[in-house]
């Protein structure tokens, strides 16, 4: 019964984040229009284009290797099943076992290089320039998730979510000051990842392949959200044991801390503007340093392990 | 049976040293064929050793003094680093046989006994062996005086071992007791001719040393100190060694991982990848020596599994790149990422073996470089926290320059497969590649197949090659490394389950994205409404990437002006104490600079360091 329980919260655990993932995308931006005094696209509008982009003609590029048709597909698939392994409503799901902090930025990585070799098939300038550019940052941003997740897998003495996940709801999860220390590592990582988005992917993609990257892209915010949100903000988080209605209290939690992250991020980037390009080093560079203050006061501490 | 399997394979090393001392006399391809079968059938009787954990053995050599004849001797350490170099030696030579020779290209001999002498090396069973075995290695692969120093440092150490008025036999070093300063000065003396054994020469650029330096050098030198340091030493290993040794080993790994994302030939990214495994192997073992020296087996076993991956799977994935390198080399007429590109369409079997040899050694699941760096993680995690803080700052240093090294490598193999394999071909030279000879491409291939294997099944191979050195070194088995558990109480990294799920999702997607419909039209690349230059109708070759700009700018001091938080008087007087005074009427008088306000990412400078200096001080204090 608790295998099919389990199998059973991580199809539906799948439907919400690919359901989820361009809701909250159009809510995002509708959210930064109405911060800015504007009426604001439609909701549902990334749906639309999803759909539109579906039917279109596909165009790929000639004298391309497989690479540049199949690597959006990859880099899909691969940030599905980061999000597949991050807990949104509930624990204890079927892939629980190998829902590893590390898989999971790793698994990040692979969709980013899945991208970036697309994008240097192409074989054109401005392809190439975005490849290089994601490149560049990626050298900075993905030391700076694994010292975050590491600095985490340090105080709870395992690299396995929901066991760092139990840690946290059960206060158990010590020192606070480092776990407080890597929350902001990555919320800054989020900041940094929403400002270092390609805007030139229609030059390299057309079709459904357009389509898949833009899909990749809003999968990718929601599993760095729903890992802030399961490792930090645990609350009403279900269990197996919990039943229907500790599924919906997951649910609605989940869905609230959806809002909260949503309505955060669209008024601090009103607020703040968009980072521009030549300061996300110096963001992504000290929330890299934050986590490493984290790890050495976890290690300091001598806490768990 | 293991008496059977040392006489085999002392046989078998002596034939290849005979080989060595004739190959002039030998065809080229027949002494080519001749080192692969005997290296292979060293690799072959090694397997029964590891997989059935058959007892140790040790045979005397009648030559030497009267009692101190040569020992010999084949356990499960020197079992699976002898499969390791075997294996690579195989691959090596069949590749040289096929190939045509180089100008100005070390020979096949150079080949023969650098294999020969490591395979020596590692079945000694006393110091003046494996001094001997290194002499022989090192004299083929080293230029001048310098060949004998790695083995001069290593009988010394060895020696220092031994107990007064005994042979340097190892069984008698291990039933001795030790003293600390003597492991001490054992350790470093290993570690020296560790280095002289390993370090690059400056402008040195060979393929077949290269793959010499990845399948037999490296592996040799990891069981150097594998033996003489977590061996012979267990009983009175020092942390502060390892400390020092995982410290230098991430020093590699940063500075290698950074030298492969910036270098502008494939064959010196090559160098650097493989050059970047020998660093977290380094790492490994100095993370094992510190868990044994607090007495944590368990945690010293996440060490050394780490390391034996590293030398299995670094071994196999440095030697076939390091070929595959040459073969795209020789065929496109240059090294060159910026002259490379659209290799996929004109060498698809090489190609396709470099990427699967690539993405071994860097960092992304499911490849065993990732399977590796797992491991270290885990290692990190169960290492002592007792100590202070010159426990803790260099371990907090290593996950970050495991972090680092580990994103400069992806860097790197992106950039590698991307400019110089896919695109289009950035020269007329490069547009002329031919796909390999079949029998080079089948070797490429097989050990493309090997790297893969190790990536995906990590766990089976560290159970099957790896687990009897893992009871020998710290008594403990290779534990659930690849056991899946449901109950999430012991879970481990799961190769297998985890490629099974991207590609699962993958295949979704894209029967997903499939629709009855429109035929597919095929169109160049929009190149912002311009035509394309004549006679190029794909657009400009030249405008694709070359490769450069893969990495950041080296971050500068942070916007904080050193000088300018110092109070204005102290600076004057610091100004006119340094600047020379003029007596001359016309001499400018002495100016400073106004003070600038820091900026806000200056001010969150300023805090973090404040926040780290209390941090030490809190720490210091205990």
């Amino acid at each position: 019964m608790t295998i099919v329980l389990s199998l059973l919260t991580q199809l539906l655990h799948v439907a919400l984040i690919v359901a989820a993932a361009p809701t909250l995308a159009g809510a995002m931006d509708w959210l930064d229009a109405r911060f800015a005094s504007r009426s604001g696209p439609p909701v549902l509008l990334p749906w639309h284009d999803l759909l539109r982009l579906y039917r279109k003609t596909p165009m790929p590029a000639d004298n391309v290797s497989p690479i540049m048709r199949f690597g959006p597909a990859v880099a899909l698939g691969a940030t599905l099943a980061a999000a597949a392994l991050v807990p949104s409503f509930t624990l204890g799901m079927a892939m629980s076992p190998l829902a590893d902090v590390l898989t999971v930025a790793s698994l990040l990585a692979v969709a980013r290089v899945a991208g970036t070799l697309a994008a240097l098939d192409a074989g054109a300038a401005k392809p190439g320039l975005s490849a290089q550019r994601s490149s560049a940052i990626a050298v900075l941003a993905e030391p700076a998730l694994l010292l975050s997740v590491t600095g985490l897998a340090l105080m709870a003495g395992s690299f396995n979510l929901d066991l760092i996940i139990v840690q946290q709801r059960e206060g158990i999860l010590l020192p606070a000051t480092a776990s407080a220390l890597v929350f902001t590592a990555l919320v800054a990582l989020v900041f940094a990842d929403a400002g270092a988005r390609d805007r030139t992917e229609d030059a390299i993609y057309s079709g459904t392949s357009l389509a898949m990257v833009r899909m990749t892209g809003w999968c990718r915010r929601l599993v760095l959200l729903n890992l802030i949100g399961g490792l930090f903000l645990p609350i009403g988080m279900a269990t197996n044991e919990s039943g229907s209605s500790g599924w919906a209290a997951g649910l609605f939690a989940w869905l609230c801390k959806l809002v909260v992250f949503g309505i955060g991020l669209s008024a601090i980037q009103t607020l703040a503007g968009r980072i521009p390009g030549r300061s996300l080093p110096d963001l992504i560079g000290v929330a890299a340093l934050l986590a490493l203050l984290a790890i050495v006061l976890v290690l300091a501490s001598g806490g768990m392990a | 049976m293991s008496d059977s399997i040392l006489l085999f394979l002392i046989i078998d090393v002596v034939a290849l040293v005979t080989l060595g001392a004739c190959v002039s006399r030998v065809p080229a391809v027949a002494s080519g064929v001749l080192t692969a079968v005997l290296s292979g059938a060293g690799a072959l009787v090694c397997l029964p050793v590891l997989i059935f954990r058959l007892p140790d053995t040790a045979l005397a050599l009648p030559a030497g003094p009267p009692g101190m004849a040569l020992q010999l001797a084949l356990d499960p350490l020197a079992s699976l680093f002898l499969l390791t170099i075997f294996l690579a030696g195989t691959g090596i030579a069949a590749f040289q046989a096929v190939t045509p020779p180089a100008p100005g290209q070390p020979s096949l001999q150079v080949t023969i006994l650098c294999v020969a002498g490591t395979a020596f090396a590692l079945l000694a069973g006393d110091g003046v062996s494996l001094a001997f075995g290194l002499a022989l290695s090192c004299a083929t692969i080293r230029k001048g005086p310098v060949w004998l120093a790695a083995p001069l440092l290593v009988l010394i150490a060895v020696c220092l071992l031994a107990p007064a008025g005994f042979a340097p036999r190892f069984d008698t070093i291990r039933a001795a007791p030790l003293e600390s300063g003597r492991t001490t000065a054992a350790a470093v003396l290993t570690f020296a001719a560790v280095v002289s054994l390993a370090w690059p020469r400056a402008g040195e650029r060979c393929w077949s040393r290269d793959a010499l330096t990845a399948g037999v050098i490296l592996p040799g030198s990891a069981y150097l100190l594998l033996r003489v340091i977590t061996d012979l030493s267990a009983s009175a290993s020092q942390g502060w060694c390892g400390s020092i040794l995982m410290l230098t080993g991430g020093a590699v790994a940063v500075l290698q991982g950074w030298r492969s994302a910036g270098e502008a030939d494939i064959d010196a990214i090559v160098t650097a990848l493989i050059r970047r495994q020998a660093g977290l192997a380094l790492i490994g073992i100095g993370l094992t020596v510190i868990a044994r020296a607090a007495d944590l087996p368990g945690a010293a076993s996440f060490g050394l599994r780490a390391v034996f991956l590293i030398c299995i799977g670094g071994g196999v994935a440095g030697t076939l790149v390091s070929l595959a390198a040459h073969a795209i080399g020789a065929s496109a007429g240059t090294f060159r990422l910026s002259r490379l590109g659209g290799l996929v369409h004109l060498m698809p079997g090489t190609s396709v073996a470099m990427s699967a040899g690539i993405l071994a050694l860097c960092a992304l699941p499911p490849g065993v470089g990732f399977a590796s760096l797992w491991l270290l993680f885990q290692a990190v995690l169960s290492a002592p926290r007792t100590g202070g803080l010159p426990v803790h700052v260099p371990l907090a240093l290593i996950v970050a320059a495991l972090s680092v090294s580990a994103a400069l490598a992806t860097a790197a193999s992106v950039r590698l497969i991307g400019v110089a394999i896919l695109g289009r071909p950035r020269s007329p030279r490069g547009s002329g590649a031919q796909e390999s000879a079949a029998a080079a491409r089948s070797i490429l291939l097989a050990f493309a197949g090997f790297s893969v294997v190790a990536g995906v099944l990590p766990g089976l191979v560290l159970s099957l090659l790896a687990d009897p050195a893992i009871r020998m070194l710290t008594g403990v088995p290779a534990g659930p490394f690849a056991v899946v558990s449901l109950s999430g109480t012991s879970p481990g990294y799961l190769a297998l389950p985890v490629l099974a799920l991207v590609a699962l999702a993958t295949i979704a997607v894209i029967l997903l994205a499939r629709r009855p419909g429109p035929e597919e039209k095929f169109a160049g690349i929009w190149a912002d409404g311009m035509p394309p230059p004549f006679g190029l109708p794909f657009g400009e070759p030249a405008a694709q990437s070359t490769g450069a700009g893969f990495l950041p700018a080296l971050p500068a001091i942070p916007a904080v002006r050193l000088l300018s938080l110092v109070p204005e008087p102290i600076r004057v007087l610091a100004a006119a104490w340094f600047k020379p005074r003029t007596d001359s009427p016309g001499s400018a008088p002495i100016r400073i600079a106004p003070i600038r306000p820091p900026s806000a990412i200056a001010g969150l400078w300023l805090v973090l360091a404040a926040f780290a200096g209390l941090l030490l001080v809190l720490a210091v204090i205990g």
